[in-house]
């Protein structure tokens, strides 16, 4: 077989639960979750490699992988499908030296697939994960590490100093070069917050993932292992501040904050972009969507083969979805093909795919300014019989 | 059974916005083209040889089609073919179907497995399930099955063919490119014929110079007794988007659920080529009513029974009324449009007032400013 070499290539972590998006993925993989109407969180890392250029990408692949490979399929919407490129899905297998089965950490998973990376004979491969919202281009960051003749980048973003014990802090001499790496620190002494977003000389990690792997005590995770490991052994390592818009959509909280920063005539995200900022996801055959004369839809998305009978607030409305005669939906998130049956109120919600409000019932609630929004949640398929109530912050 | 499928691309006769394309790539319902009834309908009935004859300005519809992706067309085997006049002959424009079938002889006697043919025009738009027409036109054992709608037929509207059926539903008369009154059905311009025929047929017709397809080898042919005709009578939705004033009439109807339901989604879903656009952007200002809404719109402005196509942008007191705004048009601040046709890239500057009628909406061009 002729395999083209790389350059650049990037491998996606794409296995994690999400835990903490709870019921919303009960069966579904983090990076499958549908976000912003017509996407799926994958869709943004993905176009993003599209976007720099980068064509060669292996999705690691591991919890409640039906819907994510589904969707990756042979990554014909993100052009993935060439002759000189690839959407790679990578799933834990079966070795001959036993040196395999479930991935046990994000390096684990990149070491069980070296054969793959190999391949390609790269010169960089950049390392995502598959839950963070923004538009980035890994071109820059990979020049910038080859300017800097560094082995290992790691993007980095400004956070609040009160905020920066929940990330992994990275403390830099004034030429951004990283002399320390903190793993949620108690005192932080700075706010560069690790975006884990890696870029690696290829060398260089292929030689510490097979040295991590002989450690018994290592817990083959980049963040805990891999980073401290090569910072020890004196390796150059750059960190690459980025300041556009970033989001770990990892919490229920944060996956709804997210959907309503795409709102608005100048949103905090601009979905919209031109070459090389286009998102791109697969897309369904579906009409365009109808708004009726009974309806009213103020500072909302609604996407493709929706019906709008009633009223939308402030709201993301997902393709294929029906909101009835006299229902009310604000500042919430209505994920792919619910029914919202008429005379239903829908408040601070994300309703999982296919789920169904019916006829009055109530979910959720309203909040006044300042106060905590509780969100309230249903999971996919799941039905809120008619007249029933889903309390503020409830989950069904 | 081996089916193959034979797509006409029609001929401009929606004046200005046919000027620079034809009929199969004229923009209708929001995000299509109109050959993409005929495409989905062969591909969902299992059809996966397909040509498409097109006699010029077939630039924009090769863009549109590509290799056929969309509509599970890109195939190794079979496929989907382009049947373009330069690319098949010395014969530059085709005077008729059966002049361009003689054209496209290579094509059809090439796809040796293929049994049976189904042509299929893109001027007349429906959700048609094609299975039923292969069956009932196997079942009859006549030479062609003619797809007709009832209620199409006024005296009035020029009919391409029409036909006059007995009790029995058998064919007792027929009439080309005339008004028939309103006791005769019309054809979708949808035939199904087996394969070995249709090209004995052809070859005979041009070597006695005929080429017209209803006319010649229909009607001449039926009134010689030599050719068996049998009626497939559809009764979904149909539209003839024959006239400026039928594409206008048809786009608005698209509003109404029911018939929306029967275009798109009736048998199977209606397949175009894939844009990535962001879902469409309500703003604080806006009022959509009665409305279908494609991608990537950005809507602050009013707007009322009409389709809006992709990236279409009415600015803020903006009122839009009866109107058909094709793709990447912009609307400006307090303009005004009533009853118009807005072909793609259309600019309105702020405070423009376009009033037409329903009989004769007014018709901007592609990338004109007004």
């Amino acid at each position: 077989m002729y395999f083209q070499k790389k350059r650049v290539i990037a491998m996606l972590l794409a296995g994690g639960q999400g835990s903490r998006l709870k019921v919303l993925t009960e069966k579904t993989a983090k990076p499958a979750v549908p976000f912003g109407g017509k996407y799926r969180i994958i869709d943004f890392p993905l176009s993003n490699c599209v976007n720099s250029g980068i064509d060669t990408v292996g999705i690691l692949t591991q919890y409640q992988p039906l819907e994510l490979n589904e969707y990756i399929g042979n990554g014909q919407p993100w052009s993935l499908n060439k002759t000189h490129s690839c959407a790679q899905v990578l799933p834990p297998y079966e070795r001959h030296d036993k040196k395999s089965g479930w991935y046990k950490g994000t390096a684990n998973a990149i070491y069980q697939n070296i054969d793959f990376v190999d391949r390609f004979n790269p010169d960089y491969v950049v390392i995502l994960s598959g839950d963070h919202i923004y538009k980035m281009d890994y071109a820059d960051m990979v020049s910038y590490h080859e300017k800097h003749n560094a082995s290992c980048t790691i993007a980095v973003r400004n956070v609040p100093l009160a905020e920066a014990s929940r990330f992994g802090i990275l403390n830099t001499n004034p030429d951004n070069s990283i002399y320390e790496f903190e793993e949620k620190p108690a005192k932080p002494k700075s706010t560069n917050a690790s975006m884990g977003i890696y870029c690696f000389n290829w060398k260089v990690l292929r030689d510490a993932l097979i040295a991590d792997e002989e450690n018994p005590n290592s817990s083959n995770d980049f963040g805990k292992n891999i980073i401290p490991s090569l910072l020890a052994a004196g390796h150059k390592m750059m960190a690459y501040p980025f300041e556009g818009y970033w989001k770990d959509v990892g919490t229920i909280d944060s996956l709804w904050e997210a959907n309503m920063e795409l709102l608005g005539k100048n949103p905090a995200f601009e979905l919209r972009g031109g070459k090389r900022s286009t998102i791109y996801a697969r897309n369904s055959a579906l009409p365009s969507s109808y708004i009726d004369a009974g309806a009213k839809v103020v500072n909302a998305f609604v996407a493709e083969g929706s019906e709008v009978y009633g009223t939308v607030r402030h709201s993301v409305i997902s393709i294929g979805c029906t909101i009835g005669e006299g229902a009310l939906v604000e500042d919430s998130v209505v994920m792919p093909g619910v029914v919202i049956e008429p005379g239903a109120i829908v408040r601070h919600a994300i309703l999982g795919e296919d789920s169904k409000v019916c006829h009055n019932a109530v979910v959720g609630g309203a909040f006044a300014e300042g106060e905590k929004k509780s969100i309230s949640v249903t999971s996919k398929g799941a039905v809120v019989e008619a007249n029933a109530v889903l309390k503020p912050g409830d989950m069904l | 059974m081996n089916v193959m499928g034979i797509v006409f691309t029609n001929d401009a006769s929606l004046g200005e916005l046919t000027n620079k394309r034809t009929m199969a790539s004229l923009p209708f319902g929001g995000r299509y083209r109109q050959v993409d009834w005929a495409l989905s309908n062969l591909s969902c009935a299992g059809v996966r040889h397909v040509g498409i004859i097109s006699r010029h300005n077939y630039q924009s519809l090769m863009n549109h089609i590509g290799d056929g992706e969309e509509w599970g067309l890109e195939l190794e085997e079979g496929g989907l073919e382009f049947l373009t006049p330069y690319a098949q002959s010395d014969v530059h424009r085709y005077r008729g179907k059966l002049e361009s079938l003689a054209s496209a002889m290579d094509f059809l006697e090439y796809g040796a497995d293929d049994e049976v043919v189904v042509m299929i025009d893109s001027a007349v738009l429906s959700n048609i399930d094609l299975n039923k027409v292969l069956s009932a036109h196997v079942e009859s054992g006549k030479d062609v099955t003619v797809v007709t709608k009832a209620g199409v037929c006024n005296g009035e509207k020029m009919i391409d063919l029409a036909l006059k059926l007995d009790e029995k539903g058998e064919v007792c008369d027929m009439m080309v490119d005339f008004a028939a009154p309103a006791d005769y059905v019309a054809s979708m311009d949808i035939f199904v014929l087996n394969k070995k025929w249709l090209i004995e047929q052809t070859k005979e017709m041009i070597a006695r110079d005929k080429f017209h397809m209803d006319r010649d080898l229909v009607l001449g042919g039926w009134q010689r007794g030599k050719v068996s005709v049998n009626v497939y009578p559809f009764e979904g939705t149909a539209m003839f988007n024959e006239s400026v004033e039928e594409y206008f009439t048809n786009s608005l109807a698209l509003i109404n659920g029911e018939t929306r339901h029967d275009m798109f989604g009736g048998n199977h879903p209606i397949f175009t080529k894939v844009r990535d656009r962001v879902p469409t952007y309500y703003g604080e200002a806006c009022d959509i009513s009665d409305t279908l809404v494609a991608d990537g719109c950005m809507l602050e402005g009013k707007v009322e029974n009409s389709v809006l196509f992709r990236q279409v942008s009415v600015a803020p007191g903006a009122d839009v009324e009866n109107c058909v705004i094709m793709n990447d048009s912009v609307i400006g601040e307090g303009a005004e449009l009533k009853y118009v046709i807005l072909d793609k890239d259309v600019t309105v500057t702020p405070g423009a007032k376009l009033i037409g009628t329903p009989k004769s909406p007014i018709i901007v061009k592609r990338g004109e400013t007004v």
